[in-house]
């Protein structure tokens, strides 16, 4: 009989439930809380606490078994996640690990997952620019997907929101294709990016070198240290946790700020299996959940649901979601769920030197890079392929050490460092077209260790990518040899398509039902209580990094749903 | 000083981090086994051997560092069965130059006559020698580089530098 209340029905109901913990989950779960809705963050993985949970983000260099280089028997066990730049002895305990989270590649798409409280929020890069008016219009002036159902206009008041809260850092640049936001004092170029900066406006009309934006607190306001952060200590080692909170993670920002409410039960542990249809009510009732210790099933209830588990699990827990109303997932009248899966394309490199400013060099570390914003295509069509790139640009002092001779001789070489040139660098972030032959889908026998369905990945790059590619090398080349660098080397990694971590679509927005899945408010057009605000809700990708669009339209479309809610809508 | 304060003071406030929690560490410590990959002579002449690559000056050594147990965990971890192998050859074959040469053990044999055996194995012809020694020498000197003593008294690393400037002088000396 002791059990009896907590097995009840009702002690499983909640106004809404949030399906993952993450960067859009996070945010979805804060605006929920702060509304007063009883909120469920449901989140497959462990409880990592802010600090509490972070075991290696004091670490010094040298209490590193390894000093960050991959164990063998961690690398062949893990041949994706090992495969991500940030999968390290200090990280790697945040990434979901390949043989325990199995998927099916039916072409080689490298799937990086983080799951545990905050996702995949802890081991992110933090760079964080708006979009464009661009970027939205771009599928109906280019005609490669669907329109867009919003504009920038729509989504520009909830950038501000969630920027003001998040801390970002970045500088005015007043630049049409990136538009500014609310930001703390911006990183400091440094004296070749200046350099550079100059020269390319000099060169150029419509190029600019600017300094990146970042999701970190240069300078903390009231409500950064209401939430318990403080001034980010330019540590650079974020992906271990930041102590300072120093950087925006679900962790140390929106899951502890919506458990301040009394609002939010977080429930780690907890595998969604799938979204529950009612047909009677013709709305969702609530989630079915398997509980990650037990392999028992659970549900639990709810008038409203989000499902923020990232993109590509969104998808598979709608797949997964039949009934007779929806035999083939959770509104999927149209047949395209699964489908127009694209991401961004980050392959190319241009690398040189610089033989100026011999007599300086760089003081401290800095968590963020330059940027160049997305100059191709963007006004009108002018190349042959579609839409374009942005690029990283960072330049630093070369230093090295004589390693020559054995002996006292090479003891001293090691001990005094040599200045060489500066070195230059930048990578491509590209927009890839999404196409219904990028799919993901459920395979119809293989279970994954959870009894969930494996999900079949079939996405690969096309002949777009690869001009936009040629085209990436060659104008960053001309723009780097014009600036008088050396040695300007360019290279193509050929990395499997995702390991670029931005994959998107699936569950797109649009205006018409018949070619998307989710309205202007991110909800299901066909079970109007049910939101997906993550990745998967992207029509387009555009070239910015992804993550701060997700928050922003998280925040929005719970403010749409609260509201409906009252208006007994939902 | 104003910095291993600071230092200090966070550790304490956030509570010493003696050792990773389980869901952390499971993914090495279960796959790292105990014990190490060369017999005790061995490693004992593979700590003699980093210690000739950097030896004590006014500063401690290579081998004082504990350099050499840092090798062979790297070798044992992070190589693959060839390499592993080639480490515990190289360091016989080594050894047996030694006493051919010197008519001593490498750990007996004088600093010159070890300084000796082993510029001619980097000069020399002997791939697989060469290779072997090519991968000694590295890890030795990172693992020089990345020790506390080098890092935190010559090299002077700083955890937290709460600071970013991106055009100052290059210090002269
Ligand atoms: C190394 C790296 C660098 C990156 N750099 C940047 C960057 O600079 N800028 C940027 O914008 N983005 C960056 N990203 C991407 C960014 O991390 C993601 O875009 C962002 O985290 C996505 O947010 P999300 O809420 O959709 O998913 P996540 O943050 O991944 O959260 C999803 C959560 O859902 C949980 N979940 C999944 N399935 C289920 C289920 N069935 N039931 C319950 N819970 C579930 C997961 O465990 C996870 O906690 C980077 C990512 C990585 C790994
Ligand atoms: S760079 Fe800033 S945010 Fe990153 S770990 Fe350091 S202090 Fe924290």
């Amino acid at each position: 009989m002791a059990n009896f209340n907590i097995d009840s029905k009702k002690a499983r109901t909640y106004d809404a439930i949030v399906i993952g913990s993450g960067i859009s989950g996070g945010w979805s779960a804060k605006e929920l809380t702060e509304r007063g809705l009883k909120t469920l963050v449901l989140e497959r993985g462990r409880d990592v606490q802010h600090i509490k949970d972070y075991p290696t983000t004091n670490m010094m260099p040298w209490e590193f078994e390894h000093r960050e280089r991959l164990p063998k028997e961690i690398a062949d066990a893990n041949p994706i996640a090992a495969r991500c730049y940030n999968f390290k002895e200090s990280s790697m305990h945040f990434f979901a690990k390949d043989n325990e989270h199995p998927y099916i590649q039916e072409k080689p798409f490298d799937w990086l997952r983080g799951y545990q409280v905050g996702g995949k929020s802890l081991l992110w890069a933090r760079q964080t620019q708006r979009w464009s008016k661009y970027d939205f219009e771009g599928p109906a002036r280019d005609q490669f997907a669907v329109e867009w159902p919003i504009g920038y206009d729509d989504i520009a008041p909830w950038y501000s929101h969630v920027e003001k809260f998040a801390g970002i850092t970045g500088n005015k640049d007043g630049i049409d294709a990136l538009p500014d936001g609310e930001f703390l004092p911006p990183h400091e170029l440094n004296c070749v990016e200046k350099y550079f900066k100059e020269q390319v406006s000099k060169q150029y009309k419509d190029r600019h070198i600017i300094i990146g934006r970042a999701a970190h607190i240069t300078e903390p306001q009231q409500i950064h240290l209401d939430q318990g952060r403080a001034k980010c200590q330019h540590r650079t080692i974020c992906e271990r946790g930041c102590p300072f909170g120093g950087y925006f993670s679900s962790n140390s920002s929106t899951i502890p700020w919506a458990a301040k409410t009394g609002n939010m039960t977080l429930r780690p542990h907890s595998v969604v299996h799938s979204i529950i249809y009612d047909d009677k009510k013709q709305k969702a009732s609530g989630v079915r959940v398997i509980d990650a210790n037990t392999k028992q099933m659970i549900e639990f209830y709810a008038d409203i649901i989000f499902l923020n588990a990232a993109a590509l699990n969104s998808n598979l827990v709608l797949l997964n979601s039949t009934s007779s109303r929806f035999p083939n997932g959770l509104g999927n009248d149209s047949g395209l769920l699964g489908k127009y899966i694209a991401f961004h394309n980050y392959r190319a490199t241009v690398s040189g030197q610089y033989e100026g400013f011999l007599d300086s060099t760089t003081d401290g570390k800095r968590p963020n890079g330059g940027y160049i914003p997305r100059f191709r295509n963007v006004y009108k069509q002018e190349t042959d392929f579609l839409r374009g790139y942005a690029a990283g640009f960072s330049a630093y002092r070369m230093t090295s050490n004589d390693r020559d001779g054995l002996g006292e001789s090479l003891k001293a070489g090691l001990h005094e460092t040599k200045y060489g040139n500066w070195g230059v660098g930048s990578h491509m972030m590209g927009e890839t077209i999404p196409k219904e032959s990028n799919y993901v889908a459920l395979d119809q026998n293989e279970k994954d260790p959870f009894g969930m369905p494996k999900l079949r990945i079939s996405v690969d790059y096309d002949d777009n990518d690869e001009k936009m590619i040629k085209d990436y090398m060659e104008q960053v080349s001309e723009m780097f040899t014009k600036a008088g660098f050396t040695n300007v080397r360019t290279n193509d990694n050929h990395r499997n398509p995702g390991n670029d971590i931005h994959e998107m679509g699936g569950v797109r927005m649009g205006k018409d039902p018949k070619t998307s899945l989710l309205n202007k408010w991110n909800q299901l057009h066909h079970c109007k209580n049910v939101f997906v605000t993550d990745g998967a809700s992207m029509t387009s990708t555009a070239t910015q990094n992804p993550s701060l669009t997700y928050m922003a339209l998280s925040a929005r479309a719970v403010d749409y749903a609260v509201k409906q809610r009252k208006a007994k809508n939902l | 000083m104003e910095r291993r304060g600071a230092l200090k003071s966070m550790a304490v406030a956030m509570g010493a981090m003696a050792g990773l929690p389980a869901w952390a560490s499971g993914w090495n410590k279960s796959a790292v086994a105990k014990s190490g990959l060369l017999a005790a002579d061995q490693s004992k002449n593979l700590a003699m051997i980093v210690e000739t690559i950097i030896p004590k000056t006014d500063t401690p050594g290579a081998g004082e560092l504990g350099v050499g147990d840092f090798v062979q965990k790297m070798v044992k971890d992070c190589y693959d069965a060839k390499a592993q192998a080639s480490l515990a050859s190289g360091i016989s074959n080594i050894d047996e130059q030694s006493v051919q040469r010197f008519g001593k053990s490498f750990t007996d044999a004088s600093k010159e006559q070890r300084l000796q055996i082993l510029s001619d194995i980097e000069k020399g012809s002997d791939t697989a020698q060469k290779g072997f020694f090519s991968m000694v020498k590295n890890l030795t000197i990172q693992g020089y580089m990345t020790s506390e003593y080098v890092m935190t008294n010559i090299t002077h690393y700083e955890m937290i530098p709460a600071r970013y400037h991106g055009c100052v002088p290059v210090k002269k000396g």
